[in-house]
């Protein structure tokens, strides 16, 4: 992507950042914006963020895609991958070609490029010299990350850490580790979401995570409220389908 | 029917015993104890801070009262700064039994791993103890954070793999947070009540959870016509 079209989308990528920093902020929505955004500024093929735990460890937060073979990528990445190091070490970490890696984690490059990944480039996030995380971005190609375009991811990384820190100040007087935590948390009560609705409409997990996700936009709620409210089962399936326009004849 | 986790023998605190250390270090408590709901409805002692924190927390589940308990049904913390307070009329029996102890204030906080309840952290302090909001969501952050290592430690134990258990407990896999939710909609039951019985199921068939998570996900698995365990 070049010149204005690209400067545009950068600019549009900090726009929607702004949006959420709202009262009714909404995390899970804006470390999602910012992968994806990213991904496309970049022109890569899939990107994921990790936060780490209390263990230390570093759990998947968001990708842009929620296939189970993605998701499996990540995780092998947190154990042994250019994520791990770029957590380790609190600097960027970038592959121009798996299939030239020998030596560097070289099961975690043969499922990179079993999945079509060829590059990558992993980005620090970090918060007062403390680590709390890694932006992950794959490429469908062989080829050197340009210094502009690490410039890029980090700056967005840098927005997306901010944005956890900005959460912070609207819940008040909590520590980032809560902020961490109250972001896993919120995964696993989106995955619990995308449970009910994968089997009450027969959707993908995918599928019905977009739903998820639309019927929080239209009403201007957290992604986060609505999975609660879905797994409490406070808000049944059939109002999130009806108000996003799905058909639910099954 | 308490079952209660032994400590690596090594010595170095495993991480469910770290979190549940924490309470006291962080909230200037006497002592605390975690336990996690068991697929079979009875609670499962993980780790405490020392034996005090342990009788107290027997004590609740043999007697099925106490601020333990209040917090399963309600799904909120349970609080009570000064046991012998004027107009404190709440689990009597535990009360005497805490006081005999040396306890003077008790505190429960749910541990939620989503909207799945998995545990209760037992708090006490050897004198009355006057809390204030920041106490309050220190706890409750504390008690989450504990949450899925709780779990993971218990099930470690269930299928005694205790020897395996790792200083780090890596995260329940997602399918299983799906799989919970699959559950509860098959069965039209609640997220605590889903995952009780994915564990359930677990535990009966000897397969890890991720497996028959995976399965569930998978639509492999069912659990609409399965008999209750």
């Amino acid at each position: 992507m070049e010149g204005a079209q690209r400067e545009t989308r950068i600019s549009a990528a900090f726009v929607a950042v702004a949006d959420t920093l709202t009262t009714d902020f909404d995390v899970v929505d804006l470390l999602h914006t910012l992968v994806r955004e990213c991904v496309e500024i970049l022109e890569m093929k899939a990107g994921g963020l990790m936060l780490a735990d209390a263990a230390g460890d570093l759990q998947l937060m968001t990708s842009t895609s929620e296939a189970a073979a993605f998701v499996e990528v990540m995780q092998l990445d947190a154990a042994s991958g250019p994520c791990i190091d770029c957590f380790t070490s609190g600097t960027a970490v970038s592959v121009s070609d798996f299939g030239e890696e020998t030596s560097r984690w070289p099961e975690f490059s043969k499922f990179a490029l079993a999945e079509g990944f060829h590059a990558a480039l992993a980005t620090p996030m970090k918060l007062r010299g403390r680590v709390i995380g890694t932006m992950n971005l794959f490429g469908g190609n062989p080829g050197e990350v340009s210094e502009r375009d690490a410039a890029v991811a980090q700056a967005l990384a840098d927005v997306a850490t901010i944005g956890i820190l900005q959460e912070r100040l609207v819940r008040e007087g909590h520590l980032i580790e809560e902020q961490l935590h109250h972001a896993l948390d919120s995964r696993i009560m989106i995955e619990q979401a995308k449970g009910v609705i994968a089997h009450s409409l027969s959707l993908s997990m995918d599928d019905a995570f977009g739903l998820l996700r639309k019927y929080a936009r239209d009403a201007n709620l957290t992604i986060r409220s609505v999975a609660k409210r879905v797994s409490d089962r406070d808000l049944s399936v059939e109002e999130i389908a009806k108000a996003a326009g799905h058909k639910t004849s099954h | 029917m308490v079952r209660r986790t032994e400590p690596p023998a090594d010595g170095v605190p495993s991480l469910v015993d770290a979190l549940c250390a924490s309470f006291v270090t962080e909230l200037g408590v006497s002592g605390a104890s975690i336990s996690v709901v068991s697929f079979r409805g009875t609670q499962s002692a993980v780790s405490s801070s020392d034996a005090t924190a342990a009788r107290a927390e027997a004590i609740q589940f043999a007697m099925g009262e106490g601020p333990h308990w209040e917090v399963l049904s309600t799904r909120e913390p349970a609080i009570c700064p000064d046991i012998d307070a004027e107009g404190e009329t709440r689990w009597p029996f535990f009360i005497e039994q805490a006081r005999a102890l040396g306890i003077r204030a008790c505190f429960a906080f749910p541990m939620l791993m989503g909207s799945a309840l998995v545990g209760v952290a037992d708090l006490y302090s050897t004198t009355p103890r006057a809390i204030n909001d920041d106490f309050v969501d220190r706890a409750w952050h504390l008690a989450g954070r504990a949450a899925s290592p709780s779990v993971q430690r218990a099930m470690h134990s269930a299928a005694h793999h205790a020897s395996e258990e790792s200083r780090r407990a890596p995260a329940l896999r997602r399918e299983v947070h799906q799989a919970t939710g699959m559950i509860l909609a098959q069965l039209g039951i609640s997220a605590t009540a889903a995952f009780a019985r994915l564990q359930g199921h677990a535990f009966v068939s000897g397969r890890p959870i991720e497996e028959i998570a995976r399965a569930v996900v998978l639509g492999q698995l069912s659990f609409v016509d399965m008999p209750d365990a």
